[in-house]
């Protein structure tokens, strides 16, 4: 029997219970010889996507499914006065039309309604029509009649804070109570201190823009419904989407097999989900809401825009004697419980230093909600820590680097424990210089008015470890073949093939062999969100677990057949061998033969993580530029970057999940910002044309040099989650980059061309005004 | 999304021009490329009840022609064969260099050069379905105290819209000429009166009547010593409207400038041409501290909003450039 660790959590007036059961699994040390882990096969899935048969949420297609579209309000802030949908329902073609005249009482967010009467951000739900085609929902949706008393509203952190503000909530703008964490004496800590940075820092609000926008497909048989979710928690929408219908969680089943990306955005479920269902049951017909882009980037989540006000202490070796941080930050209109944006975090774990001292506070701004974007909270951190420590090391006349290796923590200062693998920053940071020629970098002389710069950058992420628990079943078929079921989700990643890779490698089976099914609620058992950075390094051991004990019974049956002792056998690439004696082998699929139609069957379980001990992931970019002193132009030439990952299981995932980020820390640092007009309280770029992503001509060569030491006190497996990581340090080793091209240094971001050229303008003024 | 329309493929211009000038009919649109108009119309900014397609009458063509007098490029003529012509390269690389970096490969492939001097601003005040702009015959102009960092430093009254095209930047520099067609006449336009700024009558970017399609843009035959280049500032490497655009065309005899013409995009609702700059070159020998004077010039005048001052010293940084390149690229 597994150990069960039971803890009971006390939140709020609430009780709850974690239940995550303990399996033994002997470590896969560093030198294990491993046949299929650590390989690169193409992705399981590979062959459904290129030929398009893959069926992501807008694929699904059900007899006399409709589909829905939703009203929104097009003012920041106003009450819903009358609201009148005779003329929508009478529209022929149109089978249900939901409102807050209609919608039952369902609460949403904090204390609000799925169909507020109070609208709070340009772009919230105001009723939502079903018919036969998306082109009669839209023309049902002209047909609404909606009176809207227009409310002070305000779009601005600053403005919002300031007495007098316009409120969005009763108890005003503040969400939640502010977050303070002290240690040490950081008065002290500043008194000791020989060299001092301040600085302020904006971090602008970021549009997730996964190519597949959020929605569903709900579809009700009796009194149980079936989603089909664009999502990366089949659990959490089953648990949410009950909950918020009234129904026992069996009744719901969630579905996801593919998904364009989600970013974060999808690990909650959004107001779709409920609108769906419920729409369907009205019209008694399968319903699909799919958002359009700009619904998307309105009312679906989005990085939240900080200030960050930095003070840095240092004695003149480099030792940090203070951090402290003042934060702020918007969650938009609502809190939606995904925002996971731990600003603070990075302010309190990155380098040694007794004295830390950080202030954070949400604020509530007439926008969309914010919701949790790849590594949240770390990234806007980063963009300040990280310019703040390059400013720190050229005050001290020190390179970036050394200064950070000074400052070297090997534990988790908040939790006070050592960290699993207490060297992998130092690597990350060995590693990463190596191979960029960090040290012995020969700046080239100046082209015309184009200067180079180099900058550095390092994060950690307190994510990374796995949320157990999650479990895995595996069925050895008869022919020799297993499938491998766990309730997780592969949302674009590759978690299908990593995992099936461990399965494999436990099995001793080829890949080839391997069946691996998720995506489904109903047939498999409990996973958690794809958040994180979570996937691989929570199921990955479950399904050892679960290969270890369908292959214990394998290695039982097979001794029986070949009358030697089990202790004695092993598999390798579909064959039990005899260890001794190799000319008595037997397949595999002759052992599973014998016992059909019986098969072997095991489950297998996410063991805890430790809890002597933290669990983090790091990494550590260089970067190269090149600026236009008088176009303001800066082209990223290189990028080299090193990850703490634990164990690589698959090199072509982690790389493609290392070059993905990259690319959209490029366009957070660079060209990606969220465009709010003050005065009319209206996003302006909600789309794809205005809202810049980067294109392959932004996107240098990306170099990831594989640390992949195993993290072994982490989990048995030793792999860790990269999803995340790679995008944190992007953005400040550009500006430090710039900075040391040009001199400028940008405390906003993204490092936009308007920024850029001002700033170099400004510099040339001064420098004008001095000679 | 977008509002349903009637669609009718006519046989001859003749045909397509009574179509588009029958008043009785409601708002009808001729559809060639159809990249900005089709966007135009999913954002419902604008919702023609009619479409007329003009993309096979036998009239209009996508041939790029040498006469004595110059080259004609045809209405219909991809910006994706402007880009590749050698004709274009060799005689007119500023226009060959602004199809070359417009928008993407794909739309490159799709937009016309007529619709691509008829396209609408990008101005995200006028593109936003909920905010009623001036130039949507609203009262008035939000962009002037709101987000405007990427609008006009020029003729910004009442409209603080830039115009988008980075051809027409180009041309009006090589003084190309547009030829019209309409209902029972034909005429040619100077590029620089096709496009005016808009007026509360007319508010539009160009002098085109409704019932008017264009035939073709006629590029004048260049004297010997003639060279031209045409330079891009973008948010993004590719595939972005033009921050500042600048079109510098010379002709020069010996080391002096015989005429020349520097032409601004992105910083006016139309083509800009920077007129004092141009005088300050003619008849004089193109030295670097000359080159320098005329990028201020070219500037001089300007009057940035709140948010777009960063566009002067951006756009003399390109006139600098773009002069520099002009002259090496006849050396």
């Amino acid at each position: 029997m597994p150990i069960l660790h039971i803890t009971k959590k006390q939140e709020d007036e609430e009780t709850t219970i974690e239940l995550v059961e303990e399996e033994r699994l002997p470590d896969w040390p560093a030198d294990a010889d491993l046949a299929i882990v650590g390989l690169a096969p193409a992705r399981l899935e590979g062959h459904e996507k290129v030929t398009g048969r893959a069926q992501y949420a807008s694929d699904v297609r059900l007899p006399g499914q409709l589909y829905a579209r939703v009203l929104r309000s097009h003012l920041p802030h106003a009450r819903l006065v009358s609201l009148d949908t005779a003329a929508a329902e009478a529209l022929p073609g149109v089978l249900a039309v939901l409102s807050s005249a209609n919608a039952p009482d369902i609460d949403w967010y904090e204390e609000d309604k799925l169909f507020e009467t109070t609208l709070r951000f340009a772009g919230e739900e105001i009723a939502a029509v079903a018919a036969i085609s998306e082109e009669i929902a839209e023309d049902a949706l002209r047909l609404i009649k909606v009176e809207l008393e227009s409310l002070p509203f305000v779009t601005e952190i600053e403005a919002a804070l300031r007495s007098g503000a316009p409120k969005l909530h009763e108890g005003g703008n503040i969400a939640g109570e502010p977050k303070l964490y002290e240690r040490g004496d950081l008065a002290a800590g500043l008194k000791e201190a020989e060299v001092v940075v301040e600085a302020s820092f904006t971090t602008q609000a970021a549009l997730h823009n996964a190519f597949e926008s959020h929605g569903c497909t709900a579809s009700w048989s009796g009194d149980e419904l079936t989603l089909w979710a664009s999502t990366q928690g089949i659990f959490a929408v089953r648990q949410q989407v009950a909950e918020k219908l009234g129904l026992p969680e069996h009744r719901v089943r969630v579905i996801k097999q593919h998904m364009g990306g989600g970013f974060g955005a999808k690990q909650i479920s959004w107001k779709q989900d409920v609108i769906a269902a419920l729409l369907s049951r009205q019209a008694r017909r399968p319903v699909q809401l799919m958002l359009d882009r700009e619904a998307e980037n309105l009312a679906a989540g989005n990085r939240n825009p900080t200030r960050q006000h930095v003070t840095l202490g240092a004695r003149r070796d480099g030792t940090l004697t203070a951090i402290a941080a003042q934060i702020k930050q918007s969650t938009g209109a609502y809190r939606t419980g995904g925002e996971a944006s731990d600003v603070s975090a990075m302010y309190q774990g990155l380098y040694r230093c007794p004295n830390v001292r950080t202030e954070q506070t949400a604020v509530y701004l007439n926008t969309g909600p914010a919701v949790a974007f790849r590594a949240p909270g770390h990234a806007e951190a980063a963009f300040a820590l990280e310019q703040a420590m390059d400013e720190l090391a050229r005050k001290l006349g020190m390179d970036p680097v050394e200064l950070r290796q000074r400052n070297y923590t090997e534990e988790d200062q908040v939790e006070e424990k050592p960290l699993t693998l207490p060297e992998g920053l130092r690597l990350c940071y060995e590693r990463a210089m190596e191979t960029f020629g960090w040290s012995g970098y020969q700046r080239p002389a100046p082209d015309g008015a184009k200067r180079r710069g180099i900058g550095f950058a390092a994060h950690d992420w307190s994510a990374g470890g796995g949320h157990p628990p999650g479990y895995a079943w595996i069925e050895l078929n008869e022919d020799g073949t297993a499938e491998v079921v766990t309730g997780a989700q592969d949302i674009g990643t590759g978690s299908r093939t990593g995992l099936a890779q461990v399965a494999a490698e436990e099995l001793g089976l080829p890949l080839a062999a391997i069946s691996l099914q998720l995506g489904d609620t109903a047939r498999g058992p409990y996973a958690p969100t794809s958040a994180g950075s979570a996937t691989q390094a929570t199921l990955g051991p479950a399904i050892r677990a679960a290969a270890a004990e369908v292959k214990a019974q394998l290695l039982e049956v097979a001794a029986t057949l070949m009358e030697t002792d089990a202790a004695r056998l092993s598999v390798r690439d579909g064959t039990v061998l005899v260890d001794g004696d190799p000319a008595r082998s037997l397949p595999v699929r002759e052992v599973t033969a014998k016992i059909g139609p019986h098969t072997l069957q095991g489950r297998g379980a996410r063991g805890p993580n430790p809890s002597d001990k933290a669990i983090k992931t790091f990494g550590a970019q260089c970067v190269e530029v090149e600026v236009d002193l008088e176009t303001g132009e800066v082209t990223v030439l290189r990028i080299v970057t090193a990850h703490d990952v634990g164990r690589i299981v698959n090199p072509a995932l982690v790389d493609s999940q290392v070059i993905g980020g990259v690319t959209q820390g490029l366009g957070y640092g660079l060209m990606e910002e969220r465009v709010v007009d003050a005065n009319l309280g209206l996003v302006l770029n909600a789309n794809l044309e205005e809202y810049k992503v980067p294109t392959v001509a932004d996107i240098p060569p990306i170099t990831h040099v594989h640390v992949g030491v195993p993290d072994l006190a982490a989990n048995p497996i030793g792999a860790k989650g990269i999803g995340e990581p790679p995008l944190i340090p992007t953005a400040p080793a550009i500006a430090n980059a710039v900075f040391d091209a040009t001199g400028v240094r940008i405390h906003d971001a993204p490092l936009s061309r308007h920024r850029l050229v001002a700033a170099l303008a400004g510099q040339r003024a001064n420098a004008r005004q001095r000679s | 999304m977008m509002r349903p329309f009637d669609f009718t493929r006519p046989e001859t211009i003749e045909q397509a021009i009574a179509l588009l000038s029958d008043p009785a009919a409601g708002e009808r649109r001729p559809l060639a490329g159809g990249t900005d108009l089709l966007t135009l119309m999913k954002a419902e900014i604008v919702s023609p009840s009619h479409l007329i397609d003009i993309k096979r009458l036998p009239e209009l063509d996508d041939q790029i022609t040498e006469s004595a007098n110059g080259v004609a490029i045809g209405a219909l003529t991809t910006l994706s064969q402007i880009e590749a012509s050698p004709l274009i390269q060799d005689r007119y690389p500023a226009l060959a260099e602004a199809a070359a970096v417009a928008a993407s490969p794909q739309l490159r492939n799709m937009a016309t050069i007529g619709g691509n001097l008829l396209q609408r601003p990008r101005c995200w005040y006028y593109r936003h379905p909920d905010i009623d702009c001036w130039l949507k015959g609203g009262e008035s102009c939000a962009a002037r105290t709101g987000e405007n960092q990427l609008h006009a430093l020029f003729g910004a009254d009442p409209c603080v819209a830039v115009h988008p095209s980075d051809l027409a930047t180009a041309l009006v520099a090589l003084h190309a000429e547009v030829r019209l067609r309409g209902n029972g006449h034909h005429r040619t336009v100077p590029i620089a009166e096709f496009f005016a700024l808009p007026t509360p009558e007319r508010r539009t970017e160009t002098t085109i009547g409704s019932d008017e399609l264009i035939v073709a843009i006629h590029l004048p035959a260049l004297p010997a010593g003639a060279s031209s280049t045409y330079l891009k500032a973008m948010d993004r490497k590719v595939w972005a409207f033009a921050v500042v655009g600048v079109a510098v065309a010379l002709h020069l005899e010996g080391p002096r400038v015989a005429e020349a013409s520097i032409v601004l995009g992105g910083v006016s609702p139309i083509p800009h041409r920077a007129i004092a700059a141009e005088q300050l070159l003619t008849g004089a020998e193109l030295t670097e501290s000359l080159i320098a004077q005329a990028a201020t010039a070219a500037l001089a005048g300007a009057t940035p909003l709140s948010q777009n001052g960063y566009k002067v010293p951006l756009a003399e940084a390109l006139v600098r450039q773009a002069l520099r390149t002009a002259v090496e690229a006849r050396r």
